[in-house]
């Protein structure tokens, strides 16, 4: 056998290994979580330790895009999911909208599915500009995979969405009593029994919005939520909202959604919203498909 | 029919349901209707917050229409076994997709695709 003819076995040989190993390496990055699917007969399992969310959990993208989702911008059987409507009459299950909260419902323009869904560019949706979103809507949309770190005064919430994270303080402070509002609000947790995580927040910007579909709320917003951590590899999430301003009655947003353990090396993917990058996608795509110009 | 779609074929789905998980400004799209876009891809753009597919394909009269074909965003499809790699320019590409009500060359990309001949098949993903 040639010189040459070793040389380029050994050459190739030394390619395919590296190959293999960038391979391997690669799979320990932007992992991608298990599909709804994988869960559909799984059963909670292994025992919840004691006082404790630290881990990377997963919803597998359950919440959808139509709005709340005890409460989705549909018409039963799921009809109305490309708009049509300037309020939300006739949906499967409705709010309790005040008169102010029905007024400041119809501002809103939603360009997610929904019975008032519009036209991408005729949206005033936050996050059709890629501002920010602030709580809860950052917790009833695109609620994917998130990491929370537990520390002796704060269990942190790190979202790829957005970059986005929440404070929450758990060394016994009370919510501040006039707060200058800011986008994800002023948050405050505490062990209602071993397994119970409560979360009351306060102090969100009036003029972010609760959901995908618009819903409205005030500066009197008050979230409160539950992580009931029923097993090693389950939460439970529920979300209850409370706004007298907008609506007559508190309701549920969010009903015990289960929140997936994931491995401890799971590399979340990020999922930022670029603002020069919407823009040419609006100049590409959403302009062009616009549906009446005169709209505009 | 306002558009010749020439060696774009046009198949309606009326038996598609809306699909509840529909992604923002879907409204501006035919959810009942499915075209078959097939040309070569012009450039592949790996983006927020939909990654994007332009392709010029030819119509019945030889003219040549250039489409901008949206999918998800990108973990989404990174979900589905698409990368940064998955098109290049100059692929030739057959493409299944869901059209704008406005007939404009502007689309959801939601089923087959076909590039260079060889069928790529997508993951199961969430959405």
């Amino acid at each position: 056998m040639s010189k040459r003819l070793v040389a380029s076995i050994v050459a190739v040989m030394a390619a395919g290994i590296s190959a293999s190993l960038l391979h391997a390496q690669d799979e320990k990055w932007n992992n991608i979580p298990p599909t709804r699917a994988t869960y559909r007969d799984k059963k909670p399992d292994g025992v919840a330790p004691r006082r404790n969310l630290t881990g990377i959990w997963d919803t597998a993208q359950a919440l959808g895009t139509s709005g709340a989702p005890e409460h989705p911008a549909l018409l039963p059987g799921g009809r109305g999911s490309q708009g049509g409507q300037e309020d939300e009459a006739g949906i499967a299950k409705p709010l309790p909208y005040t008169p102010a909260g029905l007024a400041a419902l119809k501002k809103n323009k939603p360009s997610g599915p929904g019975v008032r869904q519009v036209d991408s560019v005729l949206t005033n949706d936050p996050a059709g500009k890629c501002d920010p979103l602030g709580f809860p809507y950052m917790f009833s949309w695109e609620f994917r995979t998130i990491n929370m770190v537990q520390t002796p005064k704060q269990m942190i919430m790190l979202s790829p969405f957005y970059g986005n994270y929440r404070v929450i303080w758990t060394d016994g402070r009370k919510p501040p009593a006039d707060p200058d509002p800011r986008y994800n609000g002023y948050s405050v947790g505490r062990w209602d029994d071993d397994y119970t995580f409560v979360v009351e927040t306060t102090g969100m910007l009036a003029k972010t919005w609760l959901d995908h579909a618009g819903r409205p709320h005030s500066d009197k917003l008050v979230v409160d939520e539950t992580f009931h951590r029923i097993s090693l590899d389950t939460i439970e999430y529920t979300q209850k909202i409370t706004d007298p301003v907008m609506y007559t009655e508190p309701w549920i947003a969010t009903n015990k959604l289960p929140m997936h353990l994931l491995p401890d090396d799971f590399d979340i993917p990020e999922l930022l919203c670029s603002p020069s990058e919407f823009a040419e996608y609006n100049n590409q795509v959403a302009t062009p498909v616009l549906r009446d110009s005169s709209k505009k | 029919m306002a558009r010749k779609l020439g060696i774009v074929t046009l198949m309606v789905g009326f038996a598609f349901a809306v699909p509840l998980f529909a992604h923002h400004g879907a409204a501006s799209f035919d959810s009942g209707k499915t075209v078959t876009v097939k040309g070569t891809v012009t450039e592949y753009v790996w983006s927020n917050p939909h990654v994007l597919v332009k392709v010029d394909a030819k119509d019945d009269a030889g003219t040549v229409q250039h489409w901008v074909l949206e999918a998800w965003n990108p973990v989404t499809q990174a979900g589905r076994g698409w990368s940064k790699n998955t098109f290049k320019a100059g692929d030739e590409v057959s493409m299944d997709i869901t059209p704008a009500k406005n007939n404009q060359p502007v689309g959801e990309i939601r089923g087959r695709i076909e590039i260079n001949g060889k069928e790529f098949k997508q993951q199961n993903a969430n959405f």
